[in-house]
């Protein structure tokens, strides 16, 4: 599907992850795809096509904050691993809503975890966020916000004026992180939000990058539902 | 918009006889600061106020009003608007409280205020707000009559109590002022249009803003982004904390958003954030009497150390450099004090003792001056009875390198006033503590990479 088709298919103006992540892809940005699986048979006959190990996640509306309720199994190596994870998924979300569903995606390796977050303020119109995921990023409040559109130098700043930069450029002896790969995004994104107005928010929480590359392993977006008149 | 901040008359409705009223001071403020144009003051009873001339009511004046000061309360002022909008006034300075920062009730009488305002063509400015003042029209329309000094720096101000504390600031720090605006709840006027009118006026050289939260900050950006190569914009945005949000809210209306957010939108189109009022006023001043540095990178001499710690802190916390002297400099200053002096020839130098006569210590500027590891000098120097401050020498040396310098006279106002005139004269801003030089001289050179980023573009 391309970007028109996504937005005009998203019901209650949610992108969840499968939507977010293919209204990603069709922007030219690297994800781990996920792929619905009705039973936890669907969820092993996927595994064994991508391949292990993978990672299975609950699908609900209800469900946005996914790992905080059992929503979210890393890591799954077997046949039997999996199964069994299906099954706490769907106990754990079926309590929230019945009709929760199941994604079955590769598991990405590990990398430094960034955050891209799109969203509407009531007085700056699109802004665009970026830090670094984890706790410390909140606790210290080192975040950096831009206006959309943003070009290349902005992007390149948003990273720098963090306290965290110098994690991403290469800390005590660690690879520098692929800068360039996160400016690719960050650019894109910015594109798709001027080209497509109905998008009003977007995360990508988080991006893993890498030496080289970089994935987005979560995402979700809210479309502006407002009618037209 | 000229003629709001240019009127040839102008009426104070709600004009009082009693000292103790906001109207009677709406009067004496236009005399206070010597406004050649007409002055009509409006009240039912009155029929003197001042040796002015009091009309009962505004039709009675029966001569074209240019801008009409309603100064009476919130309900009152609707109509007022109206009556003003029938007569062809063109602008209105709305000072009544109790609009959209009061809540829903508030806002719909705000809204009907606005209303009013549009369908005759009226400008207005407030609701809710201490008024305005221009300088080179000799007019005060606050209602704390004043009579400031002319200058070239312009302030926004979301708050009047801030304004008025910039004002006494900038009448301190010696820095002339051109236009004063307090914007209350921009109910008719917003940020945005003021930034527009005083990004396009000639008698505004450096624009300063004290802001809360305004609901039209993208185009307050927008339009400082297009307006920055032109003049520079130094913005004071408070409500960092949760609770001064609220307080904003029950202010002039407007929930302030993300600080963060706030903060790094205006680096991004080229405005300045300052983080007090007195850091507003050190950068406008810089501003508005220095040239512009080619670089970030600052040199400092003092004959006294402790000064130049806080003002090596102070600019790079800010993004300055302080190289060192190159060896030629270092040579040059050896002729001036002697070879193997008793102290370190470093930046920031210190020459203690041998820096007391202004003699040597404006050749020790020029040395410094003339190192081309520098693109913009601090001179700092401690008033004292019996020797002078070198302001003639700096004067000089300025003019000789083209290069800025910002002077820190460690001194009371009283003990600077004379010589802050001969070097602003010079075109070097002077002041009396070395945080507020250190800042001063970080807003010539962060303007200068604003200028130079701006331009490339």
């Amino acid at each position: 599907m391309n970007v028109n088709e996504i937005i005009a298919a998203a019901r209650d103006g949610l992108l969840l992850e499968p939507e977010a992540k293919s209204l990603l892809s069709a922007l030219g940005i690297t994800t781990t795809a996920c792929y619905p699986a009705a039973e936890a048979d669907d969820a092993v006959r996927i595994a064994e096509q991508i391949g292990y190990p993978v990672v299975l996640k609950a699908k609900s509306p209800l469900l946005l904050h996914k790992s905080d309720n059992g929503g979210v199994e890393l890591d799954l190596r077997s046949p039997g691993a999996v199964t069994q994870a299906f099954g706490r998924i769907k106990a754990a979300s079926s309590a929230i809503d019945a009709s929760a569903g199941v994604t079955v995606q590769k598991m990405a390796a590990k990398g430094i975890e960034v955050i891209v977050g799109v969203t509407t303020d009531a007085h700056f119109g699109k802004v665009m966020m970026f830090g670094l995921g984890g706790v410390l990023t909140e606790l210290y409040n080192d975040v950096s916000f831009r206006l959309l559109p943003i070009g290349e130098p902005d992007a390149r700043e948003m990273m720098a004026s963090l306290k965290a930069y110098r994690f991403l450029a290469g800390f005590r002896g660690g690879p520098p992180a692929d800068i360039a790969a996160l400016v690719d995004i960050m650019l894109k994104v910015s594109r798709a939000i001027v080209e497509y107005p109905a998008i009003a928010e977007l995360e990508l929480n988080p991006i893993i990058v890498y030496p080289r590359g970089a994935t987005v392993v979560d995402a979700r977006g809210r479309l502006d539902v407002r009618p037209f008149n | 918009m000229d003629e709001f901040f240019n009127p040839k008359s102008i009426a104070i409705i709600g004009a009082s006889p009693t000292p103790d009223k906001v109207g009677f001071n709406f009067v004496d403020a236009p005399l206070t600061s010597g406004f050649k144009g007409d002055i009509y003051p409006v009240h039912p009873r009155a029929s003197d106020i001042l040796g002015l001339k009091v009309y009962p009511s505004i039709e009675d004046i029966g001569k074209p009003i240019d801008l009409a000061v309603i100064a009476l309360n919130q309900y009152a002022s609707v109509d007022a608007v109206e009556a003003c909008g029938r007569l062809g006034v063109k602008g209105v300075v709305a000072v009544a409280g109790g609009f959209k920062e009061m809540g829903e009730e508030g806002e719909k009488l705000q809204a009907r205020l606005v209303e009013a305002g549009r369908r005759y063509g009226v400008k207005i400015l407030g609701p809710n707000t201490l008024g305005m003042i221009n300088t080179h029209a000799d007019l005060c329309s606050v209602f704390y009559p004043l009579k400031l000094r002319k200058g070239g720096a312009s302030i926004l101000s979301q708050s009047g109590g801030a304004g008025l504390s910039l004002m006494h600031t900038a009448a301190d720090e010696g820095l002339g002022l051109s236009k004063w605006i307090g914007v209350g709840n921009r109910g008719g006027l917003e940020f945005a249009d003021l930034l527009q009118y005083l990004s396009y006026d000639d008698r505004t050289k450096v624009i300063g803003a004290f802001m809360e939260s305004t609901e039209d900050a993208r185009s307050f950006v927008e339009i400082a982004g297009q307006a920055v190569l032109e003049k520079p914009i130094v913005v004071y945005k408070v409500g960092e904390s949760e609770l001064a949000k609220y307080s904003a809210l029950t202010h002039t209306g407007t929930l302030a958003g993300p600080h963060k957010l706030a903060l790094d939108a205006f680096g991004q189109f080229g405005i300045l954030s300052v983080h007090s009022c007195h850091e507003l006023v050190s950068v406008c001043k810089a501003l508005a009497t220095s040239s512009l540095p080619r670089g970030k990178r600052v040199g400092i001499l003092t004959h006294t150390a402790g000064p130049s710690i806080i003002i090596v802190d102070e600019l790079v916390r800010r993004g300055c450099h302080i190289p060192p002297l190159q060896d030629a400099t270092v040579r040059k200053v050896e002729e001036i004090i002697g070879k193997n002096p008793p102290v370190v020839l470093k930046n920031p130098m210190d020459v203690a003792g041998l820096g007391f006569a202004a003699e040597p210590y404006g050749q020790l500027a020029e040395a410094m001056l003339s190192d081309p590891s520098f693109d913009i000098l601090i001179a700092v120097y401690c008033l004292h009875k019996n020797w002078r401050f070198p302001s003639a020498e700096l004067v000089a040396a300025r003019a000789k390198y083209g290069k800025p310098i910002v002077a820190c006279y460690v001194s009371d106002i009283e003990g600077v006033k004379g010589d802050r005139e001969i070097l602003s004269a010079g075109g070097i801003p002077t002041y009396t503590l070395p945080e507020a030089t250190a800042q001063a001289a970080a807003g010539l050179v962060n303007y200068a990479m604003i200028r130079q980023k701006w331009g490339s573009r």
